[in-house]
């Protein structure tokens, strides 16, 4: 997972660093096929150490399943048929690794319900809510930066407040937000994955830390961007100062800002387990949070294939986006392949 | 002879239930049908297959859909439900169930005797089942359907708590044992109830909708006939600081599981009603290991008991709202609890420090903690993390204190993750474990104080004594109530009084807070868990 972060990061153009898309002619499909293949790669990775991390855990699966409650040689055997237990551990890695391939993830050991559809029930309301918290973020951090970079005493307001909101922990900003709009102003609702009005909350829980930590990344790039020469030129058109920020500043300052939400979504998914359950939202979160405590593997190795695959298709995303925001890396790619 | 045992006649049931419902009924007008309600809850089933599912907490919502033969009075005695009528043979070994006539399950396959035993029947497999099947339907040998409505089974041997059990098992369509979703339980899964599961949003919600055919209540429900709600929601919200919120903002109607710190925003407040329970089953105590660690020593566990003032603790982290306990099962258990234990031991540190001298526990480390051969007196409590709830990580850590306080013992509170806490049981390495349990008919004691390779699956004392198994054997295997009361007197004085296995601390139970507008709230009688929404109704 890492190698694709640092490919993504390393190359921050402001800083006139390597670039991933300098290509040769016929060099597309190679690039494609090279990210295809590490894509795999990665996949792999994350099937194999969550398989390997499970059962070096300690607590073997046939204790958890069977709990508190009463424990017979009949009910063990019955269990360690019943998942296949009782085969040797290659056996049953090298199994599960055929089956995912034919798209069978199995059924999960202690909902007993089939992995897919489990999986594909919960991904929605995550994503809805991954969403909705990177528009607030987006939002914030732009707003937050286009109308304080390079102004005193708005810069150091709204750095105070991006600090305060970073070092909130996401659960107390859940429950803040929750006592003011929806319990006492009763503005929103609690929970659950209902309406429009019932993701406003969450997603501000979720969204605004983020968007205090890309906020600052922008304001510093925004700012730099000002005191270049080219600044000069264009209020010379007398183009009005905040024309200038949206229209030039903010393409300058964006590079950073978007490889770091591209890699702090990855982290929203992770982080949105405390903010579905203070919500009472489903989730990927939480059923992720359930499984890994109770050893259920085919729960587990689903969501590690998925979120790998999102690591995956993100720092790709960003690397797309970052030929859309900067002419001189495409062209830069003309060139060289001419 | 035949033992057998007859019902209240019908007149004696309905002037019961009469009286039951009457004070509900005084303060408003008839009941009234239609309407929604939502209700918030912390627990999430982990199936909605009610014989799969041992989590006391989701019984509330599952009993909307699945019914079972007998139904429970407040003394412990048992009315007719789905079953009209049952007796126990001479020698004690067979149960005999008239089925009641006219009901079918939801999915529209009749309720017959060939349906109740399909069920027993399959309990037994362990591979439908796990650890189900090695509980008391094991003990079933032989299961006879002589008609339609007559369904009998006979045990290996006689087995007192066999009848609780049967009486009170959810019983399914058979047509589920065919379903795919046979153990995650679902829609698809039909029971007889007066409400039937229409949708399961896992992590969010379960809706259930009102089963217009109903008319089986037990004979001593509210009422007889549907169910007056149109539907009833159950949503989960397991952040336990947001149901009194949602409740208190008119987001849902009805909560439970309320902590002590916030029943005062609903205890005698107008626009809200305020109803608790005390669980049955053992109460939350802290056993003792006397196979690992310092707690060997009978005299070091007798040093913990006596050195702690439970009424003080409880008093401190709950601000009252909590009920002492005393011994081996519930006080509210009025069938098997021997109250004679209250009041005869504990808050006695003089004692405590007597008999960790005579242990050799003489001498001190540099934090005041006793120590022997130059180690400390450490016990260490494992507890689970996810598991942590009723603010019992702020018990334990009053434990903690008044531990070292009045006896220089370290009881050391080690928070751990599920797969460690499994793999401490099994090996039984831990100084205590912190429990509690909820079944009746001394099932509680059993799973408590049998050998832990015998049934005794949470027998977190380890004791092993063979007194216990010998009372506990000779307790079940007999019909005669009086004779059962006093064995489990005489174990529960030799496991608190005089072998120390545990010190009980308080009694668990439930609490439910609704709006003032939701009418019938009540907890099932002698189980003592919040009731299904059958006889709840909206008075506006």
């Amino acid at each position: 997972m890492d190698s694709h972060n640092t490919s993504a990061i390393n190359p921050a153009p402001a800083l006139g660093a390597s670039r991933p898309f300098r290509l040769r002619r016929n060099g597309l499909t190679a690039q494609i096929a090279g990210r295809v293949g590490s894509g795999l790669l990665v996949l792999w990775a994350a099937v194999t150490l969550s398989f390997v991390s499970l059962h070096l855990a300690p607590g073997d699966i046939v204790s958890l399943l069977i709990g508190e409650q009463l424990r017979t040689p009949e009910v063990e055997a019955a269990i360690r048929a019943e998942w296949g237990l009782d085969e040797p551990l290659l056996s049953q890695y090298l199994s599960y690794l055929t089956r995912i391939l034919h798209g069978d993830f199995g059924r999960s050991y202690i909902l007993q319900t089939d992995v897919s559809q489990l999986v594909l029930s919960q991904i929605l309301p995550t994503l809805k809510l991954t969403a909705a918290a990177l528009v607030v973020a987006i939002v914030f951090a732009v707003v937050s930066a286009v109308l304080t970079a390079g102004r005193r005493i708005p810069r150091s307001v709204a750095g105070a407040l991006e600090l305060t909101l970073v070092s909130t922990p996401s659960f107390w900003l859940g429950i803040l937000l929750l006592y003011l709009f929806s319990f006492t102003l009763k503005l929103f609702p609690v929970s659950g994955d209902r309406s429009f009005s019932a993701l406003v909350l969450p997603a501000l829980s979720l969204g605004l830390p983020l968007g205090a930590v890309v906020g600052q990344v922008l304001r510093q790039g925004l700012e730099r961007a000002l005191e270049e020469p080219f600044a000069l030129t264009v209020r010379s058109w007398g183009t009005s100062g905040l024309v200038l920020r949206l229209r030039h500043g903010l393409r300058h300052a964006a590079l950073p800002a978007v490889t770091l939400t591209g890699w702090l979504v990855g982290s929203l998914l992770s982080g949105a387990v405390i903010t579905e359950s203070v919500f009472g939202r489903p989730g990927l979160g939480r059923i992720t949070v359930e499984a890994v405590l109770g050893h259920d593997m085919p729960v587990v190795l689903a969501v590690a294939i998925l979120s790998a695959f999102t690591y995956v298709t993100l720092s790709t995303l960003v690397d797309v986006l970052y030929l859309l925001l900067d002419p001189r890396l495409r062209d830069e790619s003309r060139e060289s392949a001419r | 002879m035949l033992v057998r045992r007859h019902f209240l006649s019908l007149g004696a049931v309905l002037l019961a239930a009469t009286a039951l419902c009457a004070p509900a009924l005084a303060s408003d007008r008839k009941p009234v049908s239609g309407g929604k309600l939502t209700w918030g809850v912390e627990t999430e089933p982990a199936t909605l297959n009610p014989q799969l599912n041992g989590q006391d907490k989701t019984k509330l919502l599952l009993r909307n859909a699945y019914e079972s033969l007998l139904a429970r009075t407040a003394e412990g005695g048992y009315v007719p439900w789905l079953a009209t009528d049952y007796d126990i043979s001479e020698d004690g070994r067979t149960y005999t169930f008239r089925l009641r006539d006219g009901v079918t399950f939801t999915d529209g396959q009749a309720f017959n005797a060939a349906a109740v035993a399909t069920n027993f029947a399959r309990l037994k497999d362990a591979t439908y089942s796990g650890s189900v099947s090695a509980g008391p339907v094991a003990r079933i040998i032989d299961i006879k359907t002589p008609d339609e409505r007559t369904v009998s089974f006979t045990l290996d041997r006689v087995y007192a708590p066999f009848l609780d059990y049967a009486a009170g098992l959810e019983l399914l369509s058979p047509g589920a044992f065919a379903s795919g979703q046979l153990k995650s339980g679902g829609p698809e899964i039909a029971g007889t109830g007066p409400f039937i599961l229409k949708r399961y949003a896992k992590g969010q919600e379960i809706r259930f909708a009102r089963n217009p055919d109903y008319n089986w209540a037990p004979a001593n429900a509210g009422h007889q006939g549907p169910a007056y709600l149109d539907e009833v929601t159950y949503r989960f919200l397991p952040e336990s600081s947001v149901p009194t919120g949602a409740l208190s903002s008119g987001q849902v109607d009805v909560i439970e599981g309320v902590s002590g710190n916030d029943a005062g925003l609903f205890k005698g407040h107008a626009d809200f009603s305020y109803q608790t329970a005390l669980n049955t089953g053992t109460p939350y105590s802290l056993f003792l290991n006397v196979t690992w660690g310092p707690t060997e020593d009978v005299r070091v566990r007798k040093a913990l008991i006596a050195a702690i003032d439970v009424d003080g603790v409880l008093k401190s982290v709950y601000r009252g709202e909590r009920t002492r306990a005393w011994g081996i099962t519930s006080p509210v258990d009025t069938q098997f609890y021997d109250k004679t234990i209250e009041k005869s031991y504990g808050a006695d540190p003089k004692r405590a420090n007597q008999l960790l001298d005579e242990a050799g526990w003489t001498s001190r480390d540099p934090q005041g903690f006793r120590t022997k051969d130059g180690k400390r007196l450490t016990i260490e409590v494992v507890q689970a993390q996810a598991t942590v709830r009723d603010q019992r990580d702020v018990l334990l850590q009053a434990l903690q204190a008044q531990a070292r306080q009045n006896a220089g013992i370290d009881l050391a509170i080690v928070f751990v993750d599920a797969g460690t806490y499994t793999e401490r049981r099994k090996t039984g390495q831990f100084g205590s474990i912190a429990n509690s349990n909820t079944p009746t008919d001394a099932i509680d004691i059993e799973y408590h104080y049998l050998p832990v390779d015998r049934g005794g699956s949470i027998n977190y004392s380890r004791a092993a004594a063979p007194e216990l198994s010998q009372w506990l054997k000779e307790a079940a295997s007999t019909l005669d109530h009086k004779k059962r009361f006093e064995l489990y007197a005489r174990l529960q004085r030799f496991a608190i009084l005089d072998q120390a296995y545990a010190l009980p601390l308080y009694e668990p139970e439930d609490q439910v807070a609704a709006a003032s507008y939701v009418k019938g709230i009540g907890f099932r009688p002698f189980k003592q868990m919040p009731e299904s929404a059958y006889d709840l109704w909206r008075s506006e």
